[in-house]
């Protein structure tokens, strides 16, 4: 309702404009296509948006921590690993939790913090996107459901962390970490070679 | 006694309520295995979400033979396990088989599953039970009277919105005996596996192909691969294709299909994945009596085989050409027709002086309109394919399907009958009714011209469908020319009058019957905005009346105070200025609100105001009525389209027209696309249109028949008699 009600009066400012703003499904993302762009608060209440992040390569990290799939990769520090890489190698990391306020996974900025903290998590930052835009936009679908973004903001890889879908930590082992794959291809000077993969997990809250 | 171990990486599992269900359990596996010695009963593994087992269909298996197993999910309510490709999420059960050396299990078969809807996500999957066979295949060279036993570890996945994994572990011990044939059924199982057998595919089918379709992929299968045991074609009342493998398909979008030619088409939203993905799935498909089969797809990329021979493109030149004289016929419709009457006013006006500062005047003036005109024409063109690109079903009027824009419309008809009828002077600059002011007349012509293109939306001209329709299927720099040329169609009749002076000549001399004209065109202006209100009342509801209403007094009161105050010392002009702006915006504000109205569901009564019964139109509907031989007339319309209005009035609405389809027993559909609906978007696209009105005749046999977009009595009733048994045509 109060959605609704702010959704109005954002419309109604742009009047005219929006007279022609159509409300029409937006396109989903696709690689070698810009990144959507998106304007979402973090736990510490700063925006962030992707034009602000011009010139960094930035990973998208779509979580929920009730989710067994995602509990799957940071019980077993594979994640958090992973954040610690890709941010030394100057990437901004972004985890972000698109479910809806009272679904699974939705939690305050104080208890996001706690989260990072307690599971020794290295984001960059942890996006609260509550209303689901930023979600949407990027049709995310899973938790886990990864997105990596080059400087030049082209999205370059989407799709599941790894190749082993299921809930068994001792599968990651032997996984194929395709956001790993893509971050050397990007190191290389390379296109990513498996630029779409299934995410799996379970579904995004919204 | 069987060994039942639940593993421990659960930690989902109620330690408490499984031990307990074990033992009760133990104790059933117990009398059961006193009663029948042979049996080998299920091992069930009780989770707070599921009942799991693995069971054998007969009491024994003779070497060399092969028997089913069916691993059995009992799913508590409102939860989920999934099918081979869960969709957007979720995960299919898995199992790692622990056999002796030489027995052989198959891969889990998958009943047909369900689309199962998650916020704007879909996952394939089962409620309540899921049951999957399996082959178990015991060697040749197995002794008699050893038992065979096996070991299944299966970890499967669990979801009502959140999502639980489990895991169990089942053993399963299968005397063996010197029967040759199978052995007996297993009473107790009987049921379990003739329904799942039930839910396995039908069959399969050979020749479907998926291409490249209008508003993304189409699937095109061979109908008659459909048919029944008894050899029937079969009747379809609703189909749905689960795409094989994740990132061919958007899972959760819509399918809308239709059968042609003997062929069912089916839309589909690309996936992630599309032109990677294999394309093969499973076609579930329900019979009018809502019987429902499944049949495994392989389907071949390719292109998609025409529709109708007569659908065919209408090729380039013949466009432009279509284009051009449906602009220049756009004339003389209702809606746009006032408009003109006041630029030929103006015309009159100011124009049909003598002299060459008169001639040359007379030519920027036709040369604004016609950029107005154009300016318009290409703003829309260029918006009307974005959001085709961007994958929105729209046509021509698209943008009056958005309830703000028909405000917007309401308002701009008002303020020009405020302006003709001289409430106020705001707007004859616009109209370039004020005449004597010459530096400001192009601009007013320009601003004609627009007008003139955006009034122009609820009408369609004859050749314009086919013209736009074919446009639309083009690249945008082609689609975007016939859009124009179009619009030059529509500007050319000022155009011309303005270059050459022998036809400004001809006009009359301006005087005072002027002004009454002036004055008497206020009332199409009034009349057009309340027919505005009526078309939002259709779309929204008395609540969207109430808005638009509201809106157009705060605009009146608006206009008024800026009237009043126009004259007044600066300070308090500004005032008055402010008030203004507020009344606007506030009226703007208004008309925006519509959008959060939903559509009123229209009663049966409403649908048929043309005096005709009618049923709404869906593509099941229609299908169904061809396959019962039955001659079905299609009305695509919508409250916004003038033209359809006025057709239904003139040429559906009469005596002769309602007793020749109760004679002829004609089922009349009607497409309502006052609200965007990509059910009929894809119909019309089917029949190379991208706007309404479309009228299409089936009769009982033969090809359909589309008729003119400008219908009259007469053609209905030729159409529907041509196609009456007895007749000679």
């Amino acid at each position: 309702m109060k959605h609704a009600v702010q959704k109005t009066l954002v419309v109604g400012a742009v009047a005219l404009a929006a007279t022609l703003s159509f409300g029409v499904a937006v396109a989903a993302p696709k690689v070698g296509a810009p990144a959507p762009d998106f304007s979402v608060v973090d736990t510490a209440g700063e925006t962030w948006t992707l034009g602000g992040l011009a010139g960094k390569k930035v990973i998208l990290e779509w979580t929920n921590h009730d989710c067994p799939y995602v509990v799957k990769h940071y019980a077993s520090d594979n994640m958090q690993a992973l954040q610690k890489e890709a941010t030394d190698a100057g990437y901004v990391w972004l985890s972000v939790i698109s479910s809806a306020s009272g679904k699974q996974g939705h939690v305050s900025p104080a208890q996001a913090d706690d989260l990072t903290d307690d599971r020794g998590a290295a984001p960059t930052a942890v996006l609260l996107d509550t209303s689901g835009d930023m979600g949407r936009a990027y049709d995310a679908k899973t938790t886990p459901h990864m997105y990596v973004i080059d400087p030049e903001g082209t999205l370059v890889y989407m799709g599941g962390i790894d190749d082993k879908p299921t809930t068994d930590q001792a599968d990651i082992a032997g996984a194929s970490n395709y956001v790993r794959l893509a971050m050397a291809d990007l190191a290389a000077g390379n296109p990513v070679g498996t630029p779409v993969t299934r995410p799996y997990g379970c579904s995004v809250k919204y | 006694m069987m060994g039942i171990c639940i593993a421990s990486s659960s930690s989902i599992l109620h330690r408490g309520s499984a031990s307990r269900g074990l033992f009760q359990t133990g104790l059933v596996l117990l009398v059961l295995s006193l009663v029948w010695p042979g049996l080998v009963p299920a091992n069930p593994v009780t989770t707070e979400n599921v009942t799991a087992r693995l069971v054998a269909e007969r009491m024994e298996v003779a070497p060399g033979d092969t028997l089913d197993l069916a691993l059995v999910f009992e799913i508590r309510p409102g939860w989920h396990t999934y099918w081979r490709n869960p969709g957007d999420s979720g995960d299919p059960p898995r199992i790692r088989w622990t056999l002796p050396e030489g027995v052989e299990a198959g891969p889990l078969r998958w009943p047909r599953p369900e689309v199962i809807p998650v916020g704007p996500l879909a996952n394939y999957g089962y409620s309540e039970r899921a049951v999957h066979l399996i082959a178990l295949s015991v060697p040749a060279q197995w002794p008699i009277g050893e038992p065979v036993h096996i070991r299944a570890d299966v970890d499967w996945l669990v979801c009502e919105e959140e999502c639980i994994p489990e895991s169990g572990r089942f053993d399963l011990t299968l005397p063996t005996g010197a029967a040759v044939g199978p052995a007996p059924i297993d009473p107790l199982q009987a049921d379990v596996f003739a329904a799942a057998r039930m839910g396995l595919p039908d069959g399969r089918i050979e020749g479907a192909v998926l291409g490249v379709a209008d508003a993304g992929l189409g699937l095109v299968i061979p109908a008659d691969g459909l048919s029944s045991e008894e050899g029937d074609g079969v009747e379809i009342g609703g189909a749905w294709f689960f795409a094989g493998e994740w990132g061919l398909i958007e899972h959760a979008a819509e399918q809308p299909w239709r059968v042609v030619d003997g062929k069912l088409r089916i839309g589909l939203s690309p996936g992630a994945l599309a032109d990677q993905a294999a394309p093969d799935g499973l076609l579930v498909i329900a019979d009018a009596l809502g019987e429902v089969r499944s049949y495994e797809v392989a389907a071949v990329r390719g292109p998609l085989p025409e529709d109708i021979a007569r659908d065919r493109p209408i090729g380039l030149p013949l466009a432009f050409a279509f284009a051009l004289l449906g602009g220049l016929i756009l004339n003389l419709m209702p809606c746009v027709f006032p408009i003109l009457a006041m630029k030929a006013l103006s015309l009159i006006n100011g124009l049909s002086g003598q002299g060459p500062e008169a001639a040359r005047e007379r030519v920027l003036h036709g040369l604004a309109y016609t950029a107005g005109v154009l300016f318009f024409f290409a703003g829309l063109a260029v918006l009307l394919l974005a959001l085709r690109a961007g994958g929105a079903a729209v046509g021509w009027g698209f943008q009056l399907q958005y309830p703000p824009f028909v405000v917007f419309m309401a308002y701009v008809f008002f303020v020009i009958g405020l302006s003709l009828a001289g409430a106020m002077t705001i707007g004859a600059r616009l109209m370039s009714l004020g005449g004597a002011r010459t530096g400001s007349g192009t601009a007013g012509a320009f601003g004609t011209g627009a007008l003139a293109a955006l009034v122009a939306a609820p009408c369609t001209a004859p050749f314009m469908g086919a013209a736009l329709g074919y446009a639309v299927t083009l690249s945008w720099p082609l689609a975007l020319a016939i859009m124009l040329t179009l619009g030059f169609g529509l500007a050319l009749p000022f155009l011309v009058l303005s270059l050459v002076p022998r036809f400004a000549r001809l006009l009359p001399k301006p005087g005072a019957w002027m002004e009454t004209l002036k004055q008497a065109l206020a009332f199409p202006m009034f009349a057009a905005a309340a027919w505005l209100v009526w078309v939002l009342s259709v779309q929204t509801g008395s609540a969207g009346v109430a808005l638009v209403l509201g809106g157009l007094v705060l605009l009146a009161f608006g206009l008024w105070l800026r009237e009043r105050t126009r004259s007044l010392p600066s300070a308090r002009r500004r005032w008055g200025l402010a008030a203004t702006s507020s009344a606007l915006v506030g009226a703007l504000y208004l008309g925006v609100a519509t959008d959060r109205l939903a559509a009123p569901m229209l009663s049966e009564g409403e649908q048929s105001a043309s005096g005709l019964a009618s049923e709404p139109y869906s593509p099941e509907r229609l299908a169904a009525a061809r396959e019962a031989r039955r001659p079905v007339f299609v009305n695509m319309t919508a409250a916004w389209c003038i033209t359809c209005l006025v057709n239904e009035r003139v040429a559906l609405s009469a005596s002769d027209v309602a007793r020749s389809f109760s004679d002829a027993g004609v089922l009349y559909l009607k497409g309502d696309w006052t609200n965007r609906d990509p059910a009929i978007t894809a119909y019309l696209a089917d029949h190379g249109r991208n706007g309404v009105p479309l009228y299409v005749f089936y009769p009982p046999d033969g090809d359909p028949q589309i008729l003119p977009q400008i219908l009259t009595e007469d053609m209905v009733l030729r159409a529907i008699r041509s196609s009456a048994p007895g007749s000679s045509g």
